[in-house]
């Protein structure tokens, strides 16, 4: 929003805002209003991608036919109309750098031999550059991790809000803690699994954009389920909970219990991760991160 | 608590009581089911199958209005639910899952055999599932499409040209999740919806809310307002929780014949009124009180709030060969219409207009970002039209944080500065 009020945006063809949060439907609606009453002249039009994410039936004939005018104003913008094979193409492409995404996560798995602040903008660029230079260049960086000799210290998971910069990773590795895995697009399960394109292509994409979306809308049963996942492969968990917050909050009381039965240390951060961390929050990671060396201890003998 | 200057208002809190009451009798002695759900659900589908339906948002104002919120929320942040989370819609659920802290209003909310709500903020699907967690019942889930179009001056499309109001594609996905919604009732109570009845019963709702729409040209053309606001949310929403019935219609023409003679007969709310207030947001539940606080000193009066106005232009809907769909296009943007821009705010300018506002005052609650950030625009649009606005933090439910005397002050000295100087 920053950005395109002001004017960095301006030689965008198109904001395209997908329908991941509530916020994001508004920060569509607000753009919107703010071309209409002429705040921003440099603004470019904005379109909602309305991908829902809920279990209803009628969900998934109505994302495929959302993600169908997504393509169709796609090639109304570019000026070139692509066909079912070009996206066909596009997801086979797009397929190889997910795979290369499973190449670094899988060096954070069991002993883990790269640091959460190296791999999350690893991860994160996937969304960001072409396909072929992703794989590339993430096959030369696992290369190079899976030469290197596993890290010591309590395995963490980032969860709760889904964090979107690697300074959480930074509190936690300064303590000696090495994050392994993050509940969040930019991180571990930024690629998910492969799009699987056995027929319609456009029912493919739209069928695993909801079924790996992570955000507020994602239905709480799907958010639990991937934690439990990850909560074999860590020795401590760290909830984002930042002000902003309306949806991951209510999840902490069942997650408490999970982790609970687990015996699994864990702890809740209130601050904005784009902050420096509070003094209550920095005893919080401090007094984790021991709970979980102290655990690692106990498992190692 | 201020007097209650109607009739019509006593009656409407007697039959809230009294409806409470024989829903938990027949709730409790007969075994029937009833649905607790989002305000914006369609009800009408539940009661044409005989499943009452209760609102979310009304037992949370009459939990906030009985200064329960509090113990209930303290519970709440003592389990571990951050303070930023949305009290208006999670108030319930609190009054449920730590309902040992204290005794309920009027005996507590039996156990639903559904819940249902749209998903319209993020936290609604959350709440709503842990509220059926804990009661063991079914929740059914109305997933909410966003709107790429939105037409200008909604509420002159809405009763007549409501296809236009809602993108093709937006209103056959509501139609679908409504569909969905009946199948599922149908097999609950074994009883078939009757489409016939469905458009009967659409037709008392526009019957009901074109007497709002009547009484709405009353408050705004008097020379004083006739009814105070808080009377006029009482009136109307006692009404629209059973809209369409037999006794909703009978009280909402009751309602308009009393304020009706009471402006033939020059009766006003606060005679010698000096200002026309506006209210922008949902009620301040816990402190009603607050809404004639200004009658006395400044002669200041609440003549609007959403409650009666949103009635007539929401909810009105003629040419009704598609119940469904007449039902589904109402539902379907009920945010945009309350919250989100250009639709709130260039509708409340225009009720603005009609109501000759001096001032609105905007309520801004902290724990309802979804809505609260729209209020902005809103803010803009009345300034830009020239109407005074005071911004006031708080929230609807929760008095905890709540400065009576300070919210007060802040008017008055808005009045004194910025209205009346």
């Amino acid at each position: 929003m920053d950005a395109a009020l002001a004017g960095r945006l301006a030689d965008t063809a198109q904001i395209i805002i997908p329908r991941t949060s509530d916020p994001d439907y508004k920060c569509f609606l607000y753009l919107r209003e703010f071309l209409r009453v002429k705040i921003g002249a440099t603004l470019p039009s904005a379109v909602l991608f309305d991908l829902l994410q809920s279990n209803g039936p009628e969900v998934r004939e109505y994302n495929a036919a959302r993600t169908r005018v997504l393509f169709e104003e796609l090639a109304m913008v570019s000026g070139r109309r692509a066909s079912l094979d070009d996206l066909r193409y596009e997801i086979e492409r797009t397929n190889v750098a997910r795979a290369a995404v499973r190449r670094l996560t899988a060096q954070r798995r069991g002993t883990p031999r790269v640091t959460g602040s190296e791999a999350f903008p690893l991860l994160g660029a996937f969304w960001c550059l072409p396909p072929e230079e992703y794989a590339t260049l993430a096959a030369e960086a696992a290369e190079d991790i899976e030469r290197r000799p596993p890290l010591a210290g309590p395995r963490v998971l980032l969860a709760g809000a889904p964090v979107d910069c690697p300074a959480l990773h930074a509190g936690v590795e300064s303590r000696g803690g090495i994050v392994v895995s993050e509940i969040s697009p930019w991180g571990n399960e930024s690629a998910g699994n492969d799009v699987v394109c056995e027929g319609d292509p456009i029912n493919a994409v739209s069928d695993k954009y909801r079924a790996d979306a992570i955000g507020p809308r994602t239905p709480a049963s799907a958010m639990r389920e991937s934690i439990a996942g990850a909560l074999e492969q860590v020795d401590a968990v760290v909830l984002s909970l930042p002000p902003e917050d309306t949806a991951f909050g209510w999840d902490y009381p069942a997650l408490r219990s999970a982790f609970d039965r687990k015996c699994i240390p864990y702890t809740c951060l209130y601050g904005d991760p784009y902050q420096p961390l509070s003094d209550s929050d920095a005893a919080r990671l401090d007094d984790v991160i021991t709970a979980a060396e102290t655990r690692m201890e106990t498992r190692h003998g | 608590m201020a007097d209650k200057q109607l009739d019509a208002t006593v009656a409407a809190a007697a039959f809230q009581k009294q409806w409470f009451a024989n829903l938990r009798r027949r709730v409790f002695d007969e075994r029937q089911p009833y649905a607790l759900v989002q305000a914006d659900v369609p009800f009408e589908l539940f009661d044409l199958v005989d499943i009452p339906a209760v609102s979310n948002q009304w037992w949370a104002a009459i939990v906030a209005a009985k200064r329960q919120a509090a113990a209930y929320l303290d519970a709440m942040a003592a389990d571990g639910h951050h303070d930023g989370l949305c009290r208006y819609c999670s108030l319930g659920y609190a009054s449920t899952r730590y309902c040992d802290v204290q005794e309920p209003p009027w005996g507590g909310l039996p156990t639903p055999r559904l819940l249902c709500a749209r998903l319209t903020c993020d936290c609604i699907h959350r709440v709503f599932s842990m509220w059926a967690e804990k009661f063991g019942s079914e929740f059914i889930e109305i997933d909410n499409p966003g709107a790429n179009y939105l037409p200008p001056r909604w509420w002159e499309l809405s009763r007549h040209r409501w296809r236009e109001l809602v993108e093709p594609h937006r209103l056959a996905f509501a139609v679908s999740t409504l569909e969905r919604l009946v199948e599922r009732v149908e097999a609950i109570t074994k009883r078939r919806l009757d489409r016939a009845a469905l458009r009967e019963r659409l037709e008392k709702v526009n019957q009901q809310e074109e007497t709002f729409d009547a009484v709405r040209g009353l408050v705004a053309s008097a020379p004083e307002a006739p009814v105070r606001m808080t009377e006029q949310i009482s009136n109307v929403m006692a009404t629209q929780w059973v809209r369409g019935s037999e006794w909703a219609l009978s009280h909402a023409r009751a309602f308009h014949e009393e304020v009706r003679q009471r402006v033939e007969s020059g009766v006003a709310a606060c005679p010698g009124e000096r200002a026309r207030l506006m209210w922008i947001g949902a009620g301040l539940w816990h402190d009603t009180d607050f809404y004639t606080a200004f009658e006395m000193s400044h002669r200041a009066v609440f003549v609007w709030s959403m409650y009666l106005a949103f009635g007539p232009d929401g909810y009105i809907r003629y040419g009704l060969d598609d119940p469904m769909a007449a039902l589904a296009s109402r539902s379907a943007s009920f945010n945009e219409y309350l919250h989100n821009p250009p639709w709130a705010s260039e509708w409340i300018v225009q009720q603005a207009r009609d109501h000759r506002i001096d001032a609105a005052i905007v309520l801004h609650p902290r724990s309802m970002k979804a809505a609260a950030t729209g209020r902005l625009f809103i803010e803009r649009a009345l300034e830009s039209a020239g109407i005074p606005v005071l911004p006031i933090e708080g929230d609807v439910v929760d008095e905890r944080a709540w400065n009576p005397a300070g919210a007060r002050a802040a008017v008055r000295s808005f009045l004194d500065t910025k209205v009346m100087s």
